[in-house]
């Protein structure tokens, strides 16, 4: 395995892209408020952690439960003919006249699948928490991309999920770019449940599965367990906007479901806000007990979060990249 | 609990469409969100679509409900009663007498007299009357028997000082009067009782006085006069000014002429004492002089005493003219020769026979002094006279016969007339045997009793009798001769040493109206301008009473633009005499002019002035009289039903006292209250940010 060292917590960000200017290296189907060069580059020493060996297809960077050719010591076992000789462990040989083949950790790719919510209710926000979703996705995928892992990227948008061919290789960055770019927001109220399900139904083998969703969902707790169920490993990154962790409203109000339409009557006073925000809180501490449980990651995040700082700080706290 | 309109108690009314506001729904704005996921499980009123919801506890429902309670209570005006302290008829005496405008209480004695009579007039029975009388120069009544308090209370605050003297004994009387019409009155004077002499007469209820003022600390200007010599060469001012504080203390006297600064003068001054300042040498060019009392220290900016108004004081001096001087005799020529030399003095002659109707002057200008030389009309005429030698007995003095070289008696030193002049070798051959008359003051006295000079103001005349022809004497030979005439002609030509009359605030002035004017117009001191013009077509003088600020006051004629151009002084014979603008005292006719009024210009339509002082020393005392002296003019309590005992009432009257203040603050405490609440969330988020703020800077800090 390759250690790569990012930057520390605090370090200088990128510089963000000015808004109306595209930088020159990016295609046109690519959204241009994703990434520059800079920050691909940092992007590249970044690696997303495993807890545990994978078993995946092509050589890759991560340990796999195979034994094969990395330089990375495993084991010893006794020789049979018809092993390598250049495997023998002569020294060994040598003290005890006694042939043994050395075994190394063999050293396979993931996949690591994107799963975004493209909820309706994650085009609100400011900034709207699908847009802050596509950028934390597209930077785990080029650290997936730069790690010699496979990357494939899947939207859950009503009640199934887009997959797209996965990629492997950090040349395939703008491909990437671009199948993040083009997702767009259901219209109409999503299932989150069932497009979780349908998005683990897709998935080959185990490899590591982001989420990234607001999870305002009745069930989500379900997506969760299901996901986790798979064998993969889960990391779910949480996304609420500002306005919904502290929400600015005051008054007699009618509440409009963005998706659903459903109404609410309430009374914005203090006292409500406060206990939304005890509830808000209670329904984050649910979803995190649900994927400790699972050992699952949960990252819950507010989409005005700098994007530096979460891929080189928060991320690494939380021992999802190191 | 009364109450004065309890038909305002209908607006408890409002309670049920204050309930109704809670049971209506509330109409929501829509805000969208992203799910309301989280919100649905918080949401306690949300309830069906009807239009009424359920009534719940709310704070602020039971907050606006006792507010419209409270408003409606406090729209019935509840009163509690108590026994009233006056009688049900109050005749309210306010002092506006000068001395009432005194510092010693803040801001000054009026106010916190008519404070003192509002604060009384709260124990007024239920439908009581009030009648406020002024107590100025004169007794005027501001309100008369009205029940209206606010009325009384806006009448008493118009009530303004004034400059002038006060009547407390007028305004008695008539408060006196105004009690007699009803049975229960009582009269109530508000007043510093700082008078020169207790008011006298009876007052027909009894008299509560209301006190005012503590202090005694004033100095005052209280005499201006502006002498002129008797040689009419030079002149003088003359200022007296008066310590009524039991305190000697140091004021400083400046003397300005025509708005220039003339003369500073400290004058130390005794405790209840005066002190004289003669200030010798003013220009002849000055018209009119202003004196001011300020404090010795300059860079001291507090006022040097307690009352301003008498530390000013104003004098217009009257112009230079020339005067003329009729002698009626043979022709004697060291009495010409003599006349003819005294400043601005033009001399006619004319003999006995010749003297009537026709020496009149044509320009109907009269003679500014006739000289009687050895002879006498059958009629005097209206005219200051000299009478030399008076041949016979008239009303200028009986004769009773000669005398042969009389000697001169004991002279006075301090007489004016005789001021330089030295008689010590005068002889006299032959004079008139004079008897002094009540109206004169001997100047030479002669033998056994017998005047050789007086002289005094006779019907308002100035008039003097000399006893020998002065061809008789040696005295035309000697320095003395030219140096009496010119004292004697002075006195009788008005140029005398007496201070002048200064015109007392609110005085009446009677003022001529010239020839070629319709009216004249007065300028105050204050710059306010008063249009006269006489009530009958061709009337020749008007009356001005605004004279209650002091200063000095501008006459102007108002011309007549259709009128032909009025003659002038120097008119020729056969011109109509021409009446000027003569402003003199009312009631003192035949006042000379003096420092206190101009006399006449030559030039009849030119403005004249004339100066409005106080010289009051007892309104300048500011010292508080005795409350027991003015209450004691009135009827005994023992006398008079008390409404405050009861005693010889059968029915004790009342006065309400409404509630509505504690209800105010009442209303505004809960409005505050409901304010707070309604805006809690407000203020709780306000205190967290600035605690965040607090922490965050703190953290930063260290």
């Amino acid at each position: 395995m390759t250690e790569r060292t990012g930057p520390e917590p605090g370090a200088s960000s990128p510089t963000a892209i000015a808004a109306g200017t595209r930088p020159v290296f990016l295609p046109s189907e690519v959204d241009p408020t994703v990434f520059d060069e800079a920050f691909l580059r940092q992007l590249e020493r970044l690696l997303l952690l495993m807890r545990s060996p994978v078993r995946g297809g092509l050589k890759g960077g991560r340990r796999s439960v195979k034994r094969g050719q990395s330089v990375e010591f495993a084991d010893y076992r006794d020789y049979t003919p018809g092993d390598d000789l250049r495997q023998l462990d002569w020294n060994v040989y040598a003290r005890l006249e006694k042939l043994f083949v050395k075994l190394f950790v063999e050293e396979e790719d993931i996949t690591v699948t994107l799963l975004l919510d493209a909820s309706a209710s994650m085009a609100t926000g400011h900034p709207d928490k699908l847009t802050f979703a596509k950028r934390a996705a597209a930077a785990l995928g080029y650290i997936g991309l730069a790690s010699e892992d496979r990357v494939a990227v899947s939207a859950l948008s009503g009640r199934v999920a887009r997959r797209r061919a996965a990629l492997r290789g950090s040349g395939r960055v703008f491909r990437l770019l671009a199948d993040l770019s083009s997702i767009q927001p259901a219209e109409g109220p999503t299932d989150l449940v069932a497009a979780a399900r349908h998005a683990a139904a897709q998935l080959h083998g185990r490899g590591a599965v982001v989420l990234l969703s607001d999870l305002l969902d009745p069930g989500a707790d379900r997506v969760i367990r299901e996901l986790a169920a798979t064998g993969s490993e889960l990391i779910v990154l949480h996304v609420l906007s500002p306005d919904e962790l502290d929400p600015a409203l005051e008054g007699d109000l009618r509440l409009v479901d963005t998706e659903t339409g459903e109404r609410v009557e309430i009374t914005a006073d203090l006292a409500t806000i406060d206990a939304y925000k005890a509830r808000l809180a209670g329904w984050k501490e649910g979803f995190a007990d649900v994927a400790a449980k699972r050992r699952a990651s949960y990252v819950d995040l507010a989409s005005d979060v700098n994007l530096a700082e979460l891929m080189f700080a928060e991320l690494r706290r939380r021992r999802v990249l190191g | 609990m009364p109450f004065t309109t309890p038909l305002a108690l209908l607006g408890l009314l409002f309670i049920p469409a204050v309930i109704a506001m809670y049971l209506l729904k509330l109409r929501r704005d829509e805000a969208v969100v992203p799910s309301t996921l989280l919100w649905t499980r918080l949401v306690a009123d949300v309830e069906a679509n009807a239009p009424w919801q359920k009534l719940k506890r709310s704070l602020l429902l039971l907050l606006q409900l006792l507010l419209v309670v409270i408003l409606a209570l406090l729209a019935a005006r509840p009163f509690v009663e108590r026994p009233a302290g006056l009688a049900r008829d109050i005749v309210l005496v306010l002092d506006t007498s000068a001395s009432m405008a005194a510092t010693d209480v803040v801001p000054d004695r009026l106010t916190a007299a008519k404070v003192a009579a509002t604060e009384a007039l709260k124990d007024l029975p239920t439908g009581g009357k009030v009648s406020v009388i002024a107590a100025g120069r004169s007794a005027r009544i501001v309100v008369n028997e009205s029940t209206d308090l606010s009325r009384v209370r806006q009448a008493i605050d118009d009530v303004a000082v004034s400059q002038g003297s006060g009547d407390l004994g007028d305004a008695l009387e008539l408060a006196s009067k105004l009690a007699a019409r009803s049975g229960d009155a009582q009269v109530l004077v508000a007043t510093d009782a700082a008078l020169a002499t207790d008011p006298t007469g009876r007052v027909a209820a009894r008299v509560k006085v209301l006190p005012v003022g503590r202090d005694r600390k004033n100095q005052a200007i209280v005499a201006l006069a502006v002498k002129t010599s008797p040689s009419a060469v030079s002149r003088s001012v003359f200022v007296s000014v008066a310590n009524v504080d039991l305190e000697r203390t140091t004021r400083r006297l400046e003397l300005w002429g025509d708005g220039s600064l003339l003369e500073v003068r400290d004058v130390p001054l005794e405790a209840q004492a005066r002190a004289n300042v003669i200030v010798d040498d003013i220009d002849r060019n000055v018209r009119t002089l202003e004196v001011r009392l300020v404090g010795s220290d300059p860079a001291v900016v507090t006022a040097p005493d307690q009352l301003a108004v008498d530390d000013r004081a104003w004098a217009v001096i009257p112009p230079d003219r020339t005067r003329l001087i009729l002698v009626v005799g043979e022709g004697d020529p060291y009495l010409e020769t003599a006349l003819s030399y005294l400043p601005n003095v033009e001399l006619f002659g004319v003999a006995p026979n010749e003297y009537g109707p026709k020496t009149q002057r044509q320009d109907g200008r009269p003679w500014d002094l006739v000289i009687f030389e050895g002879f006498l009309p059958a009629t005097l005429p209206r005219s200051p006279i000299l009478a030399i030698a008076p041949p016979r007995t008239s009303d200028l003095g009986q004769v009773a016969g000669r005398l042969t070289n009389p000697g001169i008696g004991s002279l006075d030193p301090d007489e004016p007339v005789l001021r330089f002049v030295d008689l010590s070798t005068t002889h006299i051959a032959e004079a008139s045997r004079l008897t002094t008359p009540d109206w004169a003051r001997t100047i030479i006295p002669g033998p056994r009793g017998a005047p050789l000079l007086y002289a005094g103001t006779r019907d308002g005349l100035p008039s003097a009798v000399l006893a020998f022809e002065p061809r008789r004497s040696d005295l035309p030979l000697q320095v003395a001769f030219p140096i009496l005439l010119a004292n004697l002609t002075g006195e009788l030509l008005g140029s005398t040493t007496a201070p002048s009359e200064a015109v007392e605030p609110g005085t009446p002035v009677e003022l001529a109206i010239p020839t070629g004017a319709i009216g004249v117009t007065v300028t105050g001191p204050d710059g306010s301008i008063t249009e006269l013009v006489p009530g009958t077509s061709g009337g020749s003088a008007v009356s001005f009473a605004a004279t209650d600020l002091i200063g000095v006051y501008t006459v102007t004629p108002l011309v007549d633009p259709d009128a032909s151009p009025a003659p002038s002084a120097s008119a020729g014979t056969g011109s109509s005499p021409s009446p000027r603008a003569n402003p003199s005292a009312a009631g003192s006719p035949g006042a000379s002019a003096g420092a206190g009024a101009s006399p006449p210009p030559e030039d009849p339509l030119a403005p004249v002035q004339f100066a409005v002082d106080l010289f009051d020393v007892d309104e300048s005392t500011i010292a508080p009289g005795s409350a027991a002296a003015i209450e004691a003019l009135g009827v005994t309590a023992a006398a008079s039903p008390d409404p405050g005992t009861g005693a010889a009432t059968t029915e004790r009257p009342t006065t309400r006292d409404e509630l509505w203040v504690p209800i105010v603050l009442l209303v505004l405490t809960f409005l505050c209250v409901e304010w707070a609440l309604y805006h809690r969330d407000g203020l709780t988020r306000l205190k967290r940010s600035l605690t965040t703020r607090l922490r965050r800077d703190a953290g930063g800090a260290a």
